[in-house]
C-alpha cells in the first residue's frame, strides 16, 4: 500500500449512514494508480517540516544570544573560563553518532536486521554518553543560571540540546525495539528515516550550541 | 511525534486492510474520535466561542471611550481588556479557525480520505483548548495589562507580581505549539495525499492558500515560541535577557519588539492569506468559470506570504529611525494583494461577457458571494491605510489611533470576513445545514458596514492623534465625534455578530436550517462531489481530476453533450 490514492478509496467500508445514496455527478470511476508517483516518506516529510519548525525556535534564542553579546563590553563576562574539552568531546561522539544511526539505515534497507539493531543500540550509546556531558558540563561550569546573561543562554542553549537529545533516545530506543521485532525491511522503513532526521537534527543543534557558545565566544 | 502515528498508517503489517481498521478502532481513542472534518469542526467552534468573547472585551471598551469622562472601567481595567481582546482576537480566533476550517476542508479538496496524522490531529485541539484555557485563567489569576504585543512599558513589567503575565505566556506558547502540529499535518497532507491526477499546480486555491499560510506559520510561530518562552524564564526565573542594562550581566530592553514582531507580522499575513484564498474559490464558484488566471492568483498567494517576513520593523515603534528596507517591504507585500483583487475583478468582468448572466445575477445574490463582496471595500481601505503607514513606519501612525484603525481593517476585518464567508460557504458541506440567506443579508450589512465605520472612525482618531492606549478623554475635546462613530460602528458589528451565532446555532445545532444537498453552489472542486456532511472516509469515488476544477470540467462536459444530443433532436433551449 505505498500508493495512498489507492488506500482513499479502496479497502473503505460502505457507509452505514442511512443518508441517501451519493449521487455522483459522473459515473466514472476513480482511474488507477498513477505510475511512478508512490507516496511514500510520509512521516519522513512529517519530521522534517517539525525540524523546520524546531529551527526557527532555536534561532530566535540564538537572535536573543548574539544581539545581547554584540551589546555587551566583555563577552562572556571575564570570570567566565570557556572550556574546550568537554565540547570537543561532545562534537565528536555527535559526529560519530551521526554515521552509526544513518548505519541503521543503510542495514534496514539491506534487510539486515541483526546490524541494523545493532548500529541503532551503539547510536544509544553514543546519545547516552552526549547527555553524561552535557549534565557535566552543566555542573562543572562554574557560575549559576542568574549570575549573567551569559550564564542564562549557556543553561537554556545547552538544555535546549539535551531535550532534544533526550527525545531523540527515546525514539532511537522505540525503533531499535521495532528493528528487533522486523518491522522494517527494503520496502518499508519510513519511520526508521524519520527518526534519524531527528537524530541529525539534534546533531545539527549541537553545531549551532557549540558555534555560538564556544567558538564564536572567546575571550580575546 | 510524527513517529508514533506511523505506526498505525505504516507499520509492521504487510499491505492491504491495515487503514479502515485502524480507522474504525481509532474514534474510542480520542473524545470525538479522530476524523478531520470533527476535529476541524471543534477548532472551529472553539474560535467561535473565543470570537463571542473578544468582542464582549470590545463592546466594554468601546462603551468607556463612547462619551467624554465616562467612568464604566478605569485605565487599569481598561488596559486589560485592551490586553485580552488582541489576544483572543489574533491567537484564540483567527488562528483556530483557519486551522479548523483549513484542516475540515483541504481533504476534502485535495480527494484524501483523511489527514496524514489523524491521531496528532485531534491531540492537537485539545492541546489547543488547554493552552486557551491556560490564556483566558491569566487575567483571573492576576493584573495582565501589556496589551498583545507585551510590549508596555518594553518589554513588560517584570516586577509586576502575580501569576497572570507567566500564565498568559505558558498558554500561548502551549496554543502556538499546537497550531505548528496542525499545520505541519496540513501541509504534509496535501504534499501526501492528493487524489490522482491532482498534481499541484491542480490544488484548489483555497488549499493552496491554506498552504502558504502554513509555510508562513511554520516559520513565525516558532520564533513566537521561542520569544514568549524565553520571556517566561525572564519572568519566572528572574532572568534578566529583556531587561537591565546592556552590559554583560544584564540584557536588552530593545531586543524584545523585535523578536516579536518579527514573528507577530507574518503571522498577521498569514491570517489573511486564507481570506484571501477563501473569496478567490467563492468569487470563481459564483461566476461559474475558473478564475482569470488561477496561477497568478497562487502567485500572489506566495507573494504575500514570501513578503510578509520583509515588513515586520515596520511595526517596531523604537527603532532609532525608519529603515527604508522595512518601508519597502511593508508596501511591496501590499502589491500581490491588489493584483489578487484585480484578478476577482476581471473573473467578474470576463463572467458577465461570455457566461449566462441571470445565472451571473443569481450568483451575486447568494450569501457566500455578499460576504465575499464585502470584504472588498474593508480589504481596499486596509490597503489604503497601510500605504499611509508604511510611508510613516517609526513615526506617529504607530502610537496613535491610525495604526489601530489599519490593522482592524487588514487583519482582523478582511480575515474574519473572509473568515465568515468560508463558513457560509463550506459551512453546508461540513454540517449539512444552509444558513439562513435572509438572516444572511442582514448579518453581512451589520458586520461590513459596521466594521467600515469602526476603521473610518479609528482612521480619522489617527489624524487627530489619539494615542493607542488612551482609556479616556475630557468632554469638548476633538476626538469626541470619531470615539462615537468607533463605538457605534463596534456595536453594529457585534449585534451582527450576534445574529450570525443565533442563525448558526438555529440552522446548523438545531438542524433548523435547509439541506444542502451534495452541491448547493455549483462548486467546481472535489468537496462538492460527496455527500453533505460527507461519510467518514470522505469519498466513495472520485470523478477524474484533469484540472484545478474537476467539477466544473464535468459540468462543462455534460451540457455539452447534451447540447449535442439536442441538437440531434432538432430541438432548441437547454437549461
Amino acid at each position: 500500500m505505498s500508493l495512498v490514492a489507492v488506500s482513499a478509496t479502496d479497502n473503505l467500508p460502505v457507509p452505514a449512514s442511512g443518508d441517501a445514496p451519493v449521487v455522483l455527478p459522473t459515473g466514472a470511476p476513480l482511474p488507477g494508480p498513477v505510475p511512478g508517483r508512490p507516496r511514500r516518506g510520509t512521516s519522513t516529510i512529517g519530521t522534517l517540516l517539525l525540524v523546520t519548525a524546531d529551527a526557527m525556535v532555536l534561532g530566535a534564542v540564538v537572535a536573543v544570544y548574539l544581539a545581547i553579546k554584540e551589546g555587551s563590553t566583555t563577552w562572556p563576562p571575564s570570570d567566565v573560563q570557556v572550556g574546550t574539552y568537554i565540547p570537543t568531546m561532545i562534537t565528536l561522539t555527535a559526529l560519530m553518532s551521526g554515521f552509526s544511526v544513518q548505519w541503521g539505515i543503510f542495514a534496514a534497507r539491506r534487510n539486515d536486521g541483526r546490524n541494523a539493531a545493532m548500529a541503532l543500540i551503539l547510536t544509544l550509546f553514543l546519545g547516552l554518553s552526549m547527555a553524561n556531558l552535557e549534565w557535566l558540563s552543566f555542573v562543572r561550569s562554574g557560575f549559576g543560571f542568574n549570575d549573567h546573561t551569559y550564564g542564562t543562554l549557556y543553561d537554556i542553549l545547552i538544555g535546549y540540546h539535551l531535550l532534544h537529545l533526550l527525545a531523540a533516545i527515546v525514539v532511537v530506543l522505540v525503533l531499535a525495539f521495532r528493528t528487533m521485532a522486523g518491522h522494517f525491511s527494503t520496502d518499508r522503513h519510513d519511520a526508521l528515516r524519520a527518526g534519524a532526521v531527528y537524530w541529525q537534527y539534534t546533531n545539527v543543534v549541537w553545531f549551532i550550541v557549540v558555534t555560538v557558545l564556544f567558538i564564536l565566544s572567546r575571550h580575546g | 511525534m510524527a513517529m508514533t502515528d506511523t505506526e498505525v498508517e505504516q507499520g509492521g503489517q504487510p499491505e492491504a486492510t491495515s487503514l479502515p481498521q485502524s480507522d474504525a478502532a481509532l474514534p474510542d481513542a480520542w473524545p470525538k474520535g479522530t476524523d478531520h472534518k470533527y476535529i476541524g469542526s471543534l477548532f472551529v467552534a472553539a474560535a467561535l466561542l473565543f470570537l463571542v468573547a473578544g468582542v464582549v472585551l470590545s463592546i466594554v471598551m468601546r462603551a468607556q471611550l463612547a462619551t467624554p469622562d465616562a467612568d464604566i472601567v478605569g485605565d487599569r481595567t481598561y488596559r486589560q481588556l485592551f490586553t485580552m481582546h488582541g489576544v483572543f482576537s489574533v491567537f484564540l480566533f483567527l488562528l483556530p479557525v483557519w486551522l479548523g476550517l483549513g484542516s475540515a476542508i483541504v481533504p476534502l479538496q485535495i480527494g484524501a480520505a483523511r489527514l496524514a496524522f489523524p491521531r496528532l490531529h485531534a491531540m492537537s485541539f485539545w492541546l489547543f483548548l488547554a493552552g486557551a484555557a491556560m490564556v483566558t485563567a491569566a487575567p483571573v489569576a492576576s493584573d495582565v495589562f501589556h496589551g498583545w504585543a507585551l510590549s508596555d512599558p518594553i518589554p513588560v513589567r517584570l516586577g509586576l507580581p502575580g501569576r497572570g503575565p507567566d500564565l498568559l505566556l505558558l498558554g500561548l506558547v502551549v496554543v502556538c505549539m499546537a497550531a505548528v502540529l496542525v499545520v505541519i499535518n496540513i501541509v504534509v497532507t496535501i504534499l501526501q495525499l492528493r487524489a490522482p491526477g491532482m498534481t499541484l499546480r491542480r490544488v484548489p486555491v483555497f488549499s493552496w492558500s491554506i498552504m502558504v499560510s502554513g509555510a508562513v506559520l511554520l516559520l513565525a510561530l516558532p520564533v513566537l515560541i521561542g520569544a514568549f518562552a524565553l520571556l517566561f524564564v525572564d519572568r519566572h526565573y528572574g532572568a534578566s535577557l529583556f531587561s537591565g542594562f546592556t552590559g554583560s550581566r544584564g540584557g536588552n530592553p530593545l531586543i524584545w519588539p523585535r523578536l516579536f514582531w518579527f514573528g507577530a507580522y507574518p503571522v498577521l499575513w498569514a491570517l489573511v492569506i486564507p481570506a484571501l484564498g477563501a473569496v478567490s474559490e467563492i468569487v470563481a464558484t459564483f461566476a461559474g468559470r475558473p478564475l482569470f488566471s488561477r496561477d497568478r492568483a497562487s502567485a500572489a498567494l506566495v507573494g504575500v506570504g514570501v513578503l510578509s517576513f520583509a515588513g515586520w520593523g515596520s511595526e517596531v515603534t523604537n527603532l532609532s529611525r525608519p529603515r527604508p528596507l522595512f518601508i519597502l517591504g511593508a508596501l511591496a507585500v501590499l502589491a500581490p494583494v491588489a493584483l489578487l483583487i484585480l484578478n476577482w475583478l476581471a473573473t467578474l468582468r470576463l463572467a458577465g461577457k461570455e457566461g449566462d448572466r441571470d445565472a451571473l445575477r443569481r450568483g451575486f445574490g447568494s450569501t457566500p458571494m455578499l460576504w465575499a463582496l464585502g470584504m472588498l471595500p474593508v480589504l481596499a481601505l486596509g490597503l489604503a491605510a497601510s500605504v499611509v503607514s508604511a510611508l510613516d513606519a517609526g513615526r506617529d501612525a504607530h502610537e496613535n489611533y491610525w495604526q489601530v484603525g489599519q490593522q482592524h481593517a487588514l487583519f482582523f476585518g478582511a480575515a474574519t470576513i473572509g473568515a465568515v464567508a468560508a463558513l457560509s460557504f463550506w459551512g453546508p458541506k461540513l454540517w449539512g445545514r444552509r444558513l439562513s440567506d435572509a438572516l444572511g443579508k442582514l448579518e453581512i450589512l451589520a458586520v461590513v458596514g459596521g466594521t467600515l465605520l469602526t476603521v473610518l472612525g479609528m482612521l480619522l482618531l489617527g489624524v487627530q492623534d489619539m494615542l493607542v492606549h488612551t482609556s479616556t478623554f475630557d468632554s469638548g475635546d476633538e476626538w469626541e465625534i470619531g470615539n462615537l462613530v468607533v463605538s457605534a460602528g463596534a456595536a453594529i458589528v457585534g449585534l451582527g455578530l450576534i445574529v450570525l451565532l443565533l442563525d448558526l446555532l438555529g440552522s446548523v445545532v438545531a438542524g433548523r436550517g435547509k439541506a444542502s444537498g451534495a452541491d448547493p453552489w455549483g462548486g467546481q472542486t472535489l468537496e462538492w462531489a460527496t455527500p453533505s456532511p460527507p461519510p467518514r472516509h470522505n469519498f466513495d469515488a472520485l470523478p477524474e481530476i484533469r484540472s484545478g476544477a474537476p467539477l466544473l470540467d464535468l459540468q462543462v462536459g455534460q451540457s455539452r453533450s447534451r447540447q449535442s444530443e439536442s441538437d440531434l433532436a432538432s430541438d432548441g433551449g437547454t437549461a
